[in-house]
């Protein structure tokens, strides 16, 4: 059986999938809360929160993930790997079996920060044009 | 000082749940229940209904040929984090698939969590199970396309058996490098089946009716078992394997003489495995599944005098994709094939093979609504014999409706 996972995802492989890219984020920008210790993130630890792999800043806070729905799919996309509706499902899985805790939600990107602001650990995706007052701005490197 | 009773404490809270979602709420509440400093504990909810209808036999409910609404799940969670890498949540539940569940209102789980690192974490208390893509979240149908998962792997009416035990886990992933990444959960507990649940009514189903057979108890057993995930580096492309033991599953019941011995008890031991695969690429999901569990074990008379043995295997897979098509439809189909008994594998009561087609619409971000149709073949899945008296080798449809709200 598991020689025909391997054979079956080396050809899904090669049929179209995509090896890890290197993250791009184009058009928005991670920010976090300011008690936040992190001032920049690796992509693959970034895409480490976006999957639920870490779930804790250094120091114990525990990481609360933002999102603004609509805004930032491509971005979502680019941070986790998946596209917004598997995001969303996948957080969904995590937290009605207890093992995680759903995204919170702003309805528009000045919302947004303003929960960043106002929430211990939080860290989120904003479009670039965005004013980020009251957050710090993490560089994803 | 009045004693709390947990029954009805649960039940207050999947009301507040149902009233919280037909407010229709798209949000997490969140309380900080020991000042706006103190950390915040959130709570979500869900609440579904369903409709089954079948062209032959009484699947699932006891009157899917006429049409039946047996077929309800509700739940809320709370979760907080106390302290640094602590979290706490419990999540009330309460279910009915026909005559399983009953609406009875149950503590689903209830857990404390304390994460040394990415790589080791433990948590303890009642927790769900993992096992393949679905298993521990197999009641939540804000997860997945389908009305019905795959029921040869996910049975809606044993989940009292499947879903949860008492006990702890270990949980933790290691990086790979270039090779992904490698997740894991290692857990042991008991299970904590129901009388009324699908196991136990199933274990009913099978024995003389009354009075000459009468069913008495079922045990509590231990499990122990494990999960693996590799995430591959193609990106969304995983595999998973779990396996475990349950090593003293048993139940009593009696025959009463002369058409029996009197008080039977039994003693079985259970192996189970699942292999697993998911792809996510693009708008699709590309799933598949193959498990497999076999029970070996006796019949005891009072004396523990063995009277008969039994050694089955059953085994069930399936094949899924889905695609979404925009931000409100989504359409999936799968292909799944049970075998109750890999001995009597061309037996048609033995095995049940389904291909069904889905629609998921997300009417609004709190709101869901699915459609899907069944082409089954086989019987092998039914239990209920009292509900299906005659049975053909004949193909029959089943109409599944569900509508989920969840905030």
């Amino acid at each position: 059986m598991k020689k025909i996972f391997f054979i079956g995802g080396l050809l899904i492989a090669a049929l179209g999938g995509s090896v890890l890219p290197a993250l791009a984020l184009d058009g928005v920008i991670v920010i976090a809360n300011e008690g936040v210790p992190a001032s920049s993130l690796t992509s693959a630890a970034l895409k480490d929160i976006y999957t639920a792999k870490t779930t804790y800043w250094d120091g114990g806070q525990n990481i609360i993930i933002a999102v603004v729905p609509d805004k930032t799919d491509a971005g979502l996309q680019q941070a986790s790997g998946m596209d917004a509706s598997s995001f969303k499902t996948f957080w969904q899985r995590l937290a009605f079996s207890g093992r995680g805790q759903q995204p919170k939600k702003a309805d528009d990107p000045a919302a947004l920060v303003a929960l960043v602001a106002a929430t211990k650990g939080a860290i989120a995706l904003v479009p670039a044009d965005t004013a980020v007052a009251g957050v710090k701005t993490i560089a994803v490197n | 000082m009045k004693k709390i009773d947990p029954k009805q404490t649960a039940t207050m809270l999947v009301t507040a749940a149902l009233g919280l979602c037909a407010a229709n709420s798209a949000s997490a509440y969140e309380l900080h229940p020991f000042g706006t400093n103190s950390p915040a504990v959130d709570f979500h909810g869900f609440a579904s209904q369903g409709f089954l209808y079948s062209s032959k036999y009484n699947y699932l409910a006891d009157n899917t040929t006429d049409g039946s609404f047996k077929f309800s799940e509700a739940g809320l969670n709370a979760s907080m984090n106390p302290f640094p890498r602590t979290r706490i949540t419990a999540q009330a539940f309460t279910f009915n698939v026909g005559d399983v569940g009953q609406y009875d209102v149950v503590l689903d789980y209830c857990l404390a969590e304390y994460t040394f690192s990415d790589k080791f974490g433990v948590r303890a208390g009642r927790i769900r199970r993992p096992a393949g893509i679905y298993n521990s979240i197999q009641d939540i149908d804000l997860a997945r396309t389908s009305v019905l998962l795959p029921q040869g792997v996910y049975d809606a009416r044993w989940r009292d058996f499947s879903s949860t035990i008492d006990g702890g886990e270990f949980f933790g992933s290691f990086s790979l490098g270039k090779g992904g990444s490698l997740a894991y959960e290692v857990y042991a507990g008991v299970i904590n089946m129901a009388d009324n649940g699908g196991v136990a009514r199933n274990l009913q189903d099978g024995l003389p009716p009354a009075p000459i057979g009468s069913y008495d108890s079922i045990n509590q057993c231990q499990i122990y078992g494990s999960q693996l995930w590799w995430n591959t580096p193609v990106n969304g492309l995983r595999f998973g394997v779990s396996g475990g033991l349950i090593p003293d599953f048993g139940y009593k019941f009696a025959v009463t003489p002369p058409f029996g011995p009197g008080p039977i008890h039994t003693e079985y031991e259970i192996p189970f495995g699942q292999a697993s695969a998911e792809y996510l690429w693009k708008a699709w999901t590309f799933q598949a599944e193959y498990y497999t569990y076999n029970v070996s074990g006796n019949q005891f008379i009072t004396g523990n005098i063995p009277i008969t043995s039994s050694d089955t295997r059953t085994e069930a897979w399936y094949a899924s994709a889905a695609y979404r098509v925009n931000k409100w439809l989504e359409v999936g189909t799968y292909y799944t094939e049970s075998y109750a008994n890999t001995k009597k594998s061309t037996d048609f009561t033995q095995y049940q093979k389904d291909a069904a087609l889905s629609l998921r619409f997300d009417l609004r971000d709190w709101w869901i609504f699915k459609v899907e149709g069944h082409y089954i073949h086989g019987t092998g899945l039914l239990q209920d014999s009292q509900h299906n008296p005659s049975q053909n080798d004949k193909g029959w449809f089943m109409l599944a409706v569900k509508t989920t709200v969840s905030f």
